[in-house]
């Protein structure tokens, strides 16, 4: 499909920054408008990387479940068990692979909010979600530069 | 909105400038607000004209209107350069406008440089949203100063008199002051009582689930510290919310956050490795230098482990923060795009291994 989804992104971006953004006097509506271009423009690098992300944090986040199930209280192994016996997603739907993210990762959460995990868990957890942060496709684009507050 | 507007608050005045719609309908309604706020606090107003009304394009929480106001009262011709911040309607930071002018009424008469305020309209009935107005100051904010195009040694006057500026605060008698009351004195330890409203916020904010953060916590709750004393905290100390003309800082702004906590809250926040470009000077007032100067300065030890938590639980604040601007976002109540803050989990987690 031409334009595809990036290439249309690009666009968008190029014909914002380059015709609409000069036509914009007020300072605080220039300040959001390159705010906004600057997030499109890291959607488009984002959006192929997407559904890989989720597909293989799904996949070491249930590894990494299924390492605590047996330290967690026995409520949370149920619903941990519960969510790794579930059937994988469709890999190239992008939602249902979002919405298991969502609820491994909350399961997660729980088993870490709990005091009886071992060291050696904490350190997996700490270990993966640092590698998860790397690997994130959104971030944050910071192109808010704050003008001053005032000037005499 | 860019220029000089000028507008009287006069029935039938008209503006030099025809702003954008949504500007006009802004900048109408602050002029009728503040008009209606010095009336109440002064009846005998007449004559209010309000030059040179600007929103400035900075405040992440909210919005900040420059105005110079006169009038003519029982006591004779008054003229004001005033700053007016009205809470947006999307908020990175849900605060408290009546505790915000009771601190700026308690620093009057230190040595700590704050705006003069005049007037808050606590509940918005007036602005439309909880305001606060007060002197504009002298100077300019520019939020990456030390590390700006000065020479070194300006530089690094300015980021020690940052410090100096940080010590007046936590040496505040906060008890004379009358601010044990309206603060509020921690009654658990003061790390305990910050990561208690935190959490609460971060409850409050988050869309989906965040163990990052829930990792961090329960870190946090291990091995929260106690406090060498309790203090007046700035709650959000950097040079970006300070003004500054002629090498000198001529004030201390954004006291939205202020409370009554551990002086190794603020200390904390500006060692915090992720704020480094506004806080430190490559080589020359780094962490070290930084904390060897507050000892110096205020006389406390600065325990190495419980700075390395507030260290941490800066982090975590700066993440729950951009929570809540991702919540406004998605609620349609905040203009500005924000991402769940996967940056600060790498640093956050480093500095955890390192306290243990």
């Amino acid at each position: 499909m031409r334009p595809s989804v990036e290439e249309q992104l690009a666009g968008t971006c190029r014909v914002l920054e380059g015709v609409v953004l000069p036509a914009v006097a007020d300072p605080y509506a220039r300040t959001l408008l390159a705010g906004l271009i600057g997030n499109l423009r890291m959607l488009g690098g984002a959006l192929p990387a997407i559904n890989g992300f989720l597909r293989n944090d799904n996949q070491a986040t249930a590894a990494l479940l299924e390492q605590m199930r047996a330290s967690v209280a026995p409520e949370l192994s149920e619903r941990i068990g519960a969510a790794l016996d579930a059937p994988a997603p469709d890999a190239a739907d992008r939602a249902a692979l979002d919405a298991h993210n969502g609820v491994l990762r909350e399961l997660l959460a729980h088993a870490l909010l709990g005091d009886a995990l071992p060291v050696e868990a904490r350190q997996a957890a700490l270990a993966h979600l640092t590698q998860r942060a790397a690997r994130s496709p959104m971030r944050y684009v910071s192109t808010t530069t704050p003008a001053p507050k005032t000037a005499n | 909105m860019s220029g000089t507007l000028k507008m009287s608050a006069t029935p039938g005045a008209r503006s030099a400038e025809s702003p954008p719609h949504e500007v006009a309908t802004g900048v109408r309604q602050v002029v009728a607000g503040l008009t209606a706020l010095i009336l109440d606090a002064i009846p005998t107003a007449r004559d209010m004209v309000f030059t040179g009304l600007e929103r400035a394009a900075g405040g992440l929480s909210r919005e900040n209107w420059s105005v110079d106001a006169t009038w003519n009262d029982a006591t004779g011709a008054q003229a004001h350069r005033l700053m007016l911040m009205r809470d947006a309607s999307g908020t990175l930071l849900a605060t408290n406008r009546a505790r915000e002018f009771a601190v700026l009424k308690a620093l009057e008469g230190t040595n700590v440089p704050a705006p003069r305020a005049h007037w808050v309209d606590i509940d918005g009935r007036r602005l439309g949203a909880p305001s606060l107005v007060m002197d504009r100051m002298p100077g300019a904010c520019d939020y990456l100063v030390l590390n700006g195009e000065q020479p070194l040694a300006a530089r690094l006057a300015l980021a020690q008199a940052f410090l100096a500026l940080m010590a007046k605060i936590h040496a505040v008698d906060w008890r004379a002051r009358g601010l044990g009351p309206i603060l509020g004195e921690p009654q658990a330890s003061p790390s305990q009582a910050e990561l208690a409203n935190w959490e609460a916020e971060y409850r409050r904010v988050q869309l989906e689930a965040h163990p990052e953060l829930d990792l961090a916590l329960a870190w946090m709750r291990r091995h929260a510290p106690k406090a060498e004393a309790v203090v007046l905290v700035h709650g959000d100390f950097k040079p970006g919310n300070a003004l500054i003309a002629g090498g000198q800082i001529t004030a201390k702004l954004d006291w939205e956050t202020a409370h009554l906590g551990d002086p190794l809250e603020d200390l904390g926040w500006v060692t915090n490795p992720v704020r480094r470009r506004e806080h430190q000077i490559e080589g020359v007032w780094e962490r070290d230098d930084i904390v060897a100067a507050y000892r110096q300065r205020t006389g406390l030890k600065v325990d190495e482990a419980a700075l390395t938590w507030w260290n941490v639980f800066s982090i975590w604040k700066l993440a729950v923060i951009q929570l809540t601007a991702v919540a406004e976002f998605v609620a349609g109540r905040y203009d500005r795009v924000f991402q769940t803050p996967a940056w600060l989990y790498r640093p956050m987690f480093q500095l955890m291994e390192k306290a243990a």
